[in-house]
């Protein structure tokens, strides 16, 4: 477990891809308001793979989403490079993330009517992308889809629906992956085989990739953990195990 | 249970909005019809009534009254004479009584030509009569003229106006109107016109003597029935005598058949709206149990049966389809009191009628919307108990996956119902045209529609597969579009087929319309290449009937007059003959009156046309009967002036330009084996025979009879020297106006002559056609808009269905304006698809109707019509997309991601 810190001291010095400064987000509920992020401060840099965990209800699916410009923060910041993304209007945003942004879902993510492969190659299709077919065969052979990219996802196990969804979001080298939850629907051979996907990709690739978890398993695949609760950042743990992550989400919850 | 679907019903009232229309709208049609047919009935009733019931008996010759159609009534009317009058004034039950005269007299419009094909009844009215004026008061005198408000209408005169009527002399006499009756119904006056002279002043004019009618003014004391047994034993087998009452009943009754005409139309329109209205309901009720499998099962879950599912489905239909037929009825209600605020005057209806609300008009719209509402549910309420409770424990509440492909039994039910539809058509182009084609070919296009209900799916992704490659090409958002248009083929489908519906027959009468008008045109220019026509007016009282005694009989003469009518050369007859649908326009009696009562068309008119420059030809007609050993009656015809070539006509065998004296042209069927070359024997009323050689043979279809050359015409039958009709043909470089002022110029003298144009007569031909298809098409046109609901509604559900895969797509980058662009062409390629099957079933039934019923008919494809067909088919597919765009595009991404 030497190599990923030594890959990944430089990257701590690289400039960050993503930062947020200063985000909150309330939601009116009528009567009361409720602080989803009470004022995030968090950066991610480039070929880092961050885990974002936190209990129920602590925000990290709503700061996950800010991030990744689907929804609007109440205050504070996010920069994407170095665009500012907070105040975009919903044009810019999806032209955003149709060309820097990827995603993976924790389930339906892919279009049921379209095969495999025209799901990989949607999102080039939607921004009239050329594909680089290099790239497109090296991913589908590391996630090894080769045989199944003709399939409808409905005849795909949830494992390879998943990897096919991992191949879409890395196709384009956007500047950073999101993943929501990626292996929540997957049994833990198939959950480990898209982790060490992601975190491969992330080494080789030089991929920022940014999930969110509550499973400590899938955490400890990332290089870094951040902790988040009632709205807050209010831990961070670097190269983790699945123990450490577990006791410091136990006291979390306590 | 109940409460469980109520509480649904309102949680998802939204998803009823499209289907709730669609049932309104079929309702309001039904209801609508039903309040603006009662309504009119209620006017006619009421006007007729009101002028029947002024009087308290009517005594009529008992001829007079037995059939509305004033063409039939005899030539020599029998008549009440006065000493019958007076017997009927000496009766004690009676007040008062007086006759009405009723003769024909010409009137003349603003440009001194005779008014009508026939000549205006003309009446004179006694102190006692069922008529009042409308405006104005009755002539006093000699001076003055009363005239139908129909009639005034038509001519544009009012009171205070100077008219001009000819007397049996055709000499003119000026008078000034002083008032407009309205005849209301009585068709004898309202379409054939009316004018009302003093007594004296009409016996004068006309020399008509006696009364066509005698009303009665009951004395105190006396009932109608009365005043009417006592006039009746009086007058005896003279007369027919009914109470004020009676007769207007018979008459309301006579006028009623119309509404009930025009009822029964609207209501055929109604049905084609309602029905497509079902399959709009059924679409919506078939998608929303798709959608909630897990709410059903959890019901089956905690205990619920199979019977309380399919009852719980059922009465969401109920009440579904209550309010909406509530909300139908209202609106009807309301498009009937406008229809008969607006349509009313022009069906001859006074304003100001209150609008008529029966108990039928609303009963029928509550049930039929119903009805069929629950009927359309009563497939997926069924489907509904199919639901297992274990698919509540399932993860995706949809059937998210692909619908299973299409079975082969549909397969081969579809492909035999086009077999049969296909054999059924043959069958009418092997037989010929004949009256039983278009119910032949309607079964037929019913069969073929049958298998497109089969074949829907299949046809649904076919198409797709078509047009989706070059839309695959264009970009992500049809490409999506066309991807999605395949996924739920039989939901696709439904929604199509509702829209195939109306574009079907729409298509269809276009093309029979357009064809009709094509071949009715083209025997106009072919086989009589004429400007002109010039006839005379006909009169019903035959003053002067050279060909009376060869005359073989009303019957007869009609239907041996049937084929020249059928080439055009009477125009407007001749196309109420050939179509057959066009209703009974009162032109239609030119075809009917019996040939005896025919004048001839002065020869000095023949003489000025001849030596105008700017005319071509000149050519008379006269026309003869003559009955043969076996009772047929043959119609022979010569044509003065014109050669044989003139005519246009083609023979099936030798050469119509060898016609000259001592030859005769015969149609086939009337050749009795006969053939070119052979001598025929043709039967003079004398009862000698006159042989002449064949020289042609004439398509019976296309024929006007046998012709023969002047010569012999005149030696056959000396006695008709007149020509029955004049026809004028300009020379090629005449201006039309020049050409027209000197035909106008030549029957300047003889005011009664109906000079009729063939570019007019195209004209009103055309505008006629015109505007039975318009209306058509407005009244399809609801069809379609319930059609377009239906796809809006499938497009809004389906959206629904996919909200998370529509977050996925805008979380991948897909701009709202994709998104939404993604979801009009996936409505506007349904559309496309449902008007374009409509329009191919239309085309070919269309095709399949008019050669099955016109003989030699040419198919005449409305390009310009289906070109907008199709751009409205565009239309309603963005039209429908819209709300459906709006929804998926507004909703937010990480709200849809999140719900499951």
């Amino acid at each position: 477990m030497t190599e990923p810190i030594a890959t990944s001291v430089p990257t701590v010095t690289s400039p960050p891809v993503v930062v947020a400064r200063g985000l909150t987000k309330t939601y009116d509920t009528g009567a009361s308001q409720v602080h989803a992020l009470a004022g995030v401060d968090v950066e991610f840099h480039r070929g880092a793979f961050t885990a974002i965990m936190g209990p129920s209800g602590s925000g990290k699916s709503t700061l996950m989403h800010c991030l990744a410009g689907l929804d609007t923060a109440t205050s504070g910041t996010v920069h994407l490079g170095r665009t500012q993304i907070t105040g975009l209007r919903d044009a810019e945003l999806t032209q955003l993330r149709r060309d820097r942004i990827g995603f993976i879902f924790q389930s339906f993510n892919l279009l049921p009517m379209l095969t495999a492969e025209q799901n990989i190659l949607l999102p080039s299709q939607i921004a009239k992308r050329a594909v680089d077919r290099q790239r497109f065969d090296h991913i589908i052979d590391v996630v090894g889809l080769r045989d199944r990219l003709s399939h409808l996802p409905a005849k795909l196990s949830g494992g390879q629906q998943q990897r096919v969804a991992v191949a879409r979001a890395l196709l384009n080298a956007p500047e950073v992956v999101y993943a929501d939850e990626p292996t929540g629907n997957l049994d833990s051979r198939s959950g480990s085989e898209v982790l060490s996907f992601l975190r491969d990709s992330a080494r080789d690739l030089d991929q920022t990739i940014v999930m969110v978890t509550h499973d400590p398993v899938a955490a400890s695949y990332a290089d870094r953990v951040v902790f988040l609760r009632d709205g807050r950042l209010v831990d961070e743990v670097t190269d983790p195990t699945a123990e450490l992550v577990s006791a410091r989400l136990l006291k979390l919850e306590a | 249970m109940l409460r469980t679907t109520l509480a649904g019903l309102r949680l998802h009232k939204s998803r009823y909005v499209t289907t709730v229309l669609a049932i309104v709208l079929g309702v309001m049609f039904v209801s609508g019809t039903m309040v603006f047919a009662d309504t009119l009935n209620a006017n006619y009733e009421e006007s007729v009534m009101g002028s029947a019931t002024a009087v308290d008996a009517i005594a009529v010759p008992p001829e007079q009254e037995q059939t509305g159609d004033p063409a039939a009534e005899p030539a020599e009317p029998a008549r009440l004479t006065d000493d019958q009058l007076d017997h009927v004034r000496a009766l004690p039950e009676v007040a008062g009584a007086d006759g009405m005269v009723q003769g024909q007299a010409v009137l003349l419009d603003d440009e001194g030509r005779a008014f009508g094909y026939t000549p205006p009844a003309a009446l004179a009215l006694g102190e006692v009569t069922r008529f009042s004026p409308d405006e104005g008061s009755l002539p006093t005198d000699g001076t003055e003229i009363a005239l139908a408000t129909s009639t005034a209408d038509q001519t544009g005169f009012g009171v205070g106006d100077t008219v001009t009527v000819l007397d049996a002399d055709m000499e003119e006499r000026e008078f000034t109107v002083s008032g407009l009756v309205n005849f209301g119904v009585d068709p004898a006056f309202t379409y054939g016109g009316a004018l009302v002279l003093d007594p004296g002043t009409l016996e004068e004019m006309t020399g008509t003597t006696g009364y066509a009618e005698i009303d009665v003014v009951a004395a105190e004391g006396h009932t109608d029935e009365q005043v009417a047994e006592a006039v009746a034993g009086v007058l005896g087998s003279d007369a027919e005598v009914s109470t004020g009452e009676e007769f207007g009943l018979a008459m309301a009754e006579g006028a009623g058949a119309d509404t009930e005409m025009l009822r029964t139309a609207l209501l055929l329109f109604a049905f084609i709206a309602m029905f497509v209205a079902g399959i709009v309901i059924y679409n919506t009720f078939a998608i929303l149990i798709a959608q909630r499998q897990r709410e059903l099962a959890l019901l089956r879950c905690v205990g619920a049966t199979r019977a309380q599912v399919f009852r719980s489905v059922l009465a969401e239909s109920v009440v579904v389809g209550l309010i909406a037929s509530a909300l139908g009825v209202l609106a009807g209600v309301g498009v009937g009191m406008a229809g008969a605020a607006v349509g009313g005057p022009l069906m001859g209806m006074d304003g100001g009628v209150p609008v008529v609300l029966t108990p039928v008009a609303i009963l029928t719209g509550l049930v039929v919307g119903t009805v069929v509402t629950v009927c359309s549910a009563l497939v997926p309420a069924i489907r509904a108990t199919g639901v297992a409770p274990l698919a509540a424990l399932r993860t995706s509440a949809t059937s998210a996956g692909l619908e299973k492909g299409t079975g082969r039994v549909r397969v081969v039910f579809g492909l035999l119902a086009f077999a049969i539809a296909a054999a059924m058509v043959a069958s009418t182009q092997i037989s010929g045209p004949d009256q039983t084609g278009p119910f032949v070919v309607t079964g037929a296009a019913l069969v073929a529609f049958v298998g497109v209900v089969v074949l829907g799916p299949l046809i649904v992704r076919g198409c797709v597969r078509l047009v989706g490659v070059p839309m695959r090409r264009v970009g992500v958002a049809s490409m999506l579009a066309v991807d999605n248009s395949t996924r739920s083929p039989r939901r696709a489908a439904t929604a199509m087929i509702a829209l195939t519906v109306g574009a079907t027959l729409i298509t269809g009468y276009s093309v029979v319309s357009a064809s009709v008008e094509s071949t009715m045109t083209r025997q106009l220019d072919e086989n009589f290449p004429i400007d002109y026509q010039i006839t005379p007016q006909f009169t019903m009282e035959g003053t002067s009937a050279p060909d009376a005694d060869t005359g073989p009989g009303e019957g007869a003469a009609e239907d041996v007059d049937a084929p020249p009518e059928a080439e055009g050369t009477e125009g407007a007859g001749g196309a109420e003959d050939t179509e057959g649908t066009e209703g009974t326009a009162p032109e239609s009696g030119e075809g009917s009156v019996p040939a005896a009562a025919v004048e001839v068309v002065p020869d000095s008119v023949f003489e000025d046309l001849e030596s105008e420059p700017t005319v071509a030809v000149v050519s008379g007609r006269r026309n003869a009967f003559v009955e043969t050993e076996d009772g047929r009656f043959l119609s022979v015809n010569t044509y003065p002036g014109f050669d044989a070539e003139d005519l246009g006509l083609e023979s099936t065998a030798g050469d119509l330009a060898d016609l000259g004296p001592g030859k005769i042209a015969l149609p086939e069927d009337d050749a009795d084996g006969t053939g070119i070359g052979d001598a025929f024997a043709l039967p003079l009323e004398d009862g000698t025979e006159v042989s002449l050689e064949v020289v042609a043979l004439l398509d019976p279809m296309m024929s006007m009879g046998i012709l023969l050359d002047e010569q012999d015409f005149t030696e056959a039958f000396p006695e008709l020297t007149g020509n029955d009709a004049v026809m004028v043909r300009g020379t090629d470089d005449a201006d039309p106006a020049e050409l027209r002022e000197a035909v106008y110029d030549a029957v300047d003298d003889h005011p009664t002559l109906q000079v009729a144009s063939m570019a007019e007569m195209r004209g009103q031909l055309s505008e006629m056609m015109d505007i039975a298809f318009y209306t058509i098409a407005a009244m399809l046109g609801l069809a379609i808009l319930i059609a377009v609901f239906g796809i809006s509604n499938t497009m809004a559900l389906s959206v629904l269905e996919r909200t998370r895969e529509s977050a996925l797509l805008r979380a991948l980058g897909l701009a709202r304006g994709q998104l939404r662009r993604m979801l009009s062409l996936e409505a506007v390629l349904l559309c496309l698809i449902g008007a374009g099957v409509g329009i191919g079933l239309g085309v070919v039934f269309g095709w399949a109707a008019v050669e099955a019923t016109l003989p030699n008919a040419m198919l005449s494809v409305p390009g310009a019509q289906i070109g907008v067909f199709i751009v409205i088919a565009v239309l309603a597919g963005l039209l429908a997309s819209v709300l459906p765009g709006r929804r998926a595009a507004g909703t937010s991404i990480t709200g849809a991601l999140a719900s499951e």
